[in-house]
């Protein structure tokens, strides 16, 4: 497996791989999360452990079970972490701990390494064996409510490191903090090269035209990824611009606020035929790839954001991109280097306008943009960090280590 | 008996990011920042600004900051304008950061603090070093490689060594230099001003004066 990404990743990443590996060989690499599919986590993970399983480390994933209660109080801890008001009372934080502690009794935890990630099984720390435990945050927890946040930190202070997405979500713990971003998979069916003839046939099953100026944006019908500000800015442009837009995101079954954003956002179309609501059934990867690779300017003018990782999928398949200045968004776009940043709908409309007609510069800056990905964001250079932090840990002290 | 040749051996870095738990949400508190942060922070915001893509319109993360986020573009500009590899230690170039700083702030007392979100992170890092398997013993040989290491092996020999080897000298000069007594070669990759290329424009660089030279040896011969 490993061997498909030659020619793809940088070389001197599979090179590193190979070198941590020989020092971590047949040692064990554990990680736990809440699920087996669903979410950017159990993605990741689905696609990283064999290749540290063939970089012959021994690697292994196990999730944790919980009953509603407990994934009800993780969904609150989850908002209450990126902000939201929320109240966790002592039966909660005390239900969390005692699912914690069945879950420690049924999974063995033995491995020379643990890496946990996320708030769900962070109290597993408290039954660690030796080894090196690492908790890994993928949540946004620049902001987050206090004494949520109070409640947690006794889990994660016990752990020998941290790991955050973003430098400004880590926060003061007097543990060792590490930033490691998220990555994207090359060979995904999400980002893997396709041919003419799939995108041509997901613009038809979509009735989108192949010969217009396209404008994307991929994101869940959620206020703070701005879809009306997206229309409002994609009516500047049409001023003097003739082009189409197109909102992609997945239907909105299990979020109320979900359904009510989508219903503002086709009134803000109102009965604009160049304007296309697209809602994605699950597993529709190769749609969304199709659509990036059809898009002549790709859109995430999110007013708040986790990382957001479709800004990473656009760039490797060398799109122009524009992104909200917020959360992950701007260690992906270097302004005026791999794409721009913007701070209002008539900056976005601005740039689109400048994509649009300067087809040099966005060609130029799409290149720019893979480089910087292929450099960056992709799974291998996570994998390669995450051993790396292992090693460092078992190297303390040391800030420069010669393989 | 032939003299052996010492050959050049490519190696490469690679960087993991850790936070120190510090940061700056106005000047002030950015120069206290600087003046206390570990050595291994101040390095890392300064030499290894090169390792990152960016704009070219800064030097070090400090100067970046001070123009794009405190929108101080004065600040920038002197901060700019620091060389870090003019100082003996990293202590000296942290003092001169501070020196720049105070002496801004004595005719700019005030400045504002930036927006949520924009405040200044310190942040250092634990670097890996090794070999990439590739050696050249020849002029012909080091301009293959030059063609086709990484970037991040440029980075390595071209500006990491700076600090390794100090006085500003790069691997690449120092081995042409030494083991061929290529002194005008060595002269023109030294003159390359570090601050204003990206890493591949450096490479492009490299190849030009690396590709002159071996064609001018080649003339000789025949």
């Amino acid at each position: 497996m490993i061997g498909r990404y030659s020619g793809v990743v940088p070389h001197g990443d599979l090179l590193f791989l190979q070198k941590l590996a020989e020092r971590l060989r047949d040692r064990t690499f554990l990680h736990i999360n809440s699920t087996r599919a669903g979410g950017g986590v159990a993605e990741i993970l689905q696609r990283m452990i064999p290749i540290m399983k063939e970089l012959g480390i021994g690697a292994r994933w196990d999730t944790i079970e919980g009953d509603d209660l407990f994934f009800d109080m993780t969904k609150k801890v989850h908002n209450a972490l990126q902000g939201n008001k929320e109240h966790i009372t002592k039966e909660m934080w005390d239900h969390h701990y005692d699912i914690n502690r069945m879950n420690a009794k049924r999974l063995d935890l033995d491995a020379d390494a643990v890496l946990i990630h996320d708030p769900q099984p962070a109290p597993l720390v408290e039954f660690r064996k030796s080894a090196t435990w690492m908790w890994r945050c993928h949540i946004d927890v620049s902001d987050p409510v206090p004494e949520v946040w109070s409640n947690l930190k006794g889990y994660c202070a016990k752990y020998d490191a941290a790991i955050f997405s973003v430098a400004k979500f880590a926060r003061a713990m007097g543990t060792d903090e590490f930033i490691i971003p998220p990555s994207i998979d090359p060979l995904s069916e999400k980002n893997r090269d396709v041919k003419e003839e799939e995108i041509n046939e997901t613009l038809q099953k979509y009735h989108i035209p192949p010969d217009r100026a396209l404008l994307l944006q991929v994101s869940r019908f959620d206020r703070f990824k701005d879809p009306l500000g997206v229309i409002s800015a994609y009516r500047m442009v049409k001023k003097y611009n003739d082009c189409i837009l197109v909102l992609a995101g997945s239907p909105a079954t299990d979020d109320p606020e979900g359904e009510v954003v989508l219903k503002e956002v086709r009134d803000h179309a109102a009965d604009d035929p160049d304007i296309h609501i697209l809602l994605l059934p699950p597993f529709s990867d190769k749609d969304i790839n199709a659509l990036q690779r059809a898009a002549t300017v790709v859109l995430q003018k999110s007013l708040r954001e986790g990382f957001g990782l479709t800004v990473s999928e656009a760039m490797w398949k060398g799109k122009p991109v524009i992104g909200g200045a917020t959360g992950g968004i701007p260690l992906q776009i270097v302004h005026g280097v791999t794409g721009f940043l913007v701070h209002s709908v008539e900056g976005c409309a601005f740039r689109i306008r400048q994509f649009l007609n300067n087809p040099d510069m966005s060609a130029r800056m799409g290149e720019r943009g893979r480089e910087f990905v292929r450099n960056n964001f992709l799974i291998t250079r996570q994998t390669r960090d995450y051993l790396s932090v292992w090693y460092s840990l078992e190297n303390k002290g040391k800030s420069v280590l010669t393989l | 008996m032939e003299e052996t040749i010492r050959p050049f051996e490519f190696r490469q870095c690679i960087s993991i990011l850790k936070a120190t738990g510090r940061m700056a949400k106005n000047l002030r508190e950015f120069r206290q920042g600087i003046a206390e942060v570990n050595e291994e922070s101040v390095y890392h915001h300064t030499c290894q600004y090169f390792m990152k893509e960016h704009a070219r319109e800064y030097t070090n993360d400090f100067a970046h900051w001070a123009g794009e986020s405190l929108e101080e573009r004065a600040l920038s500009e002197h901060l700019s304008n620091v060389d870090p590899y003019d100082f003996e230690s990293i202590s000296d170039l942290r003092n001169e950061f501070v020196r720049v700083i105070d002496s801004y702030l004595v005719f700019f007392p005030e400045p504002r603090e930036v927006l949520p979100g924009d405040e200044f992170y310190f942040n250092q890092t634990i670097t890996f070093v090794f070999p990439t398997g590739v050696r050249a013993q020849n002029l012909a040989e080091f301009l293959m490689a030059i063609k086709h290491v990484d970037v991040a092996s440029i980075y390595y020999h071209f500006y990491e060594a700076r600090t390794r080897l100090g006085s500003g000298i790069d691997d690449f000069s120092a081995w042409l230099e030494n083991v061929f007594g290529k002194n005008d070669l060595a002269g023109r990759i030294r003159s390359i001003d570090p601050f204003m290329h990206t890493i591949e424009g450096i490479r492009e660089h490299l190849i030009e004066y690396v590709e002159a030279e071996v064609r001018r040896d080649m003339e000789v011969m025949t």
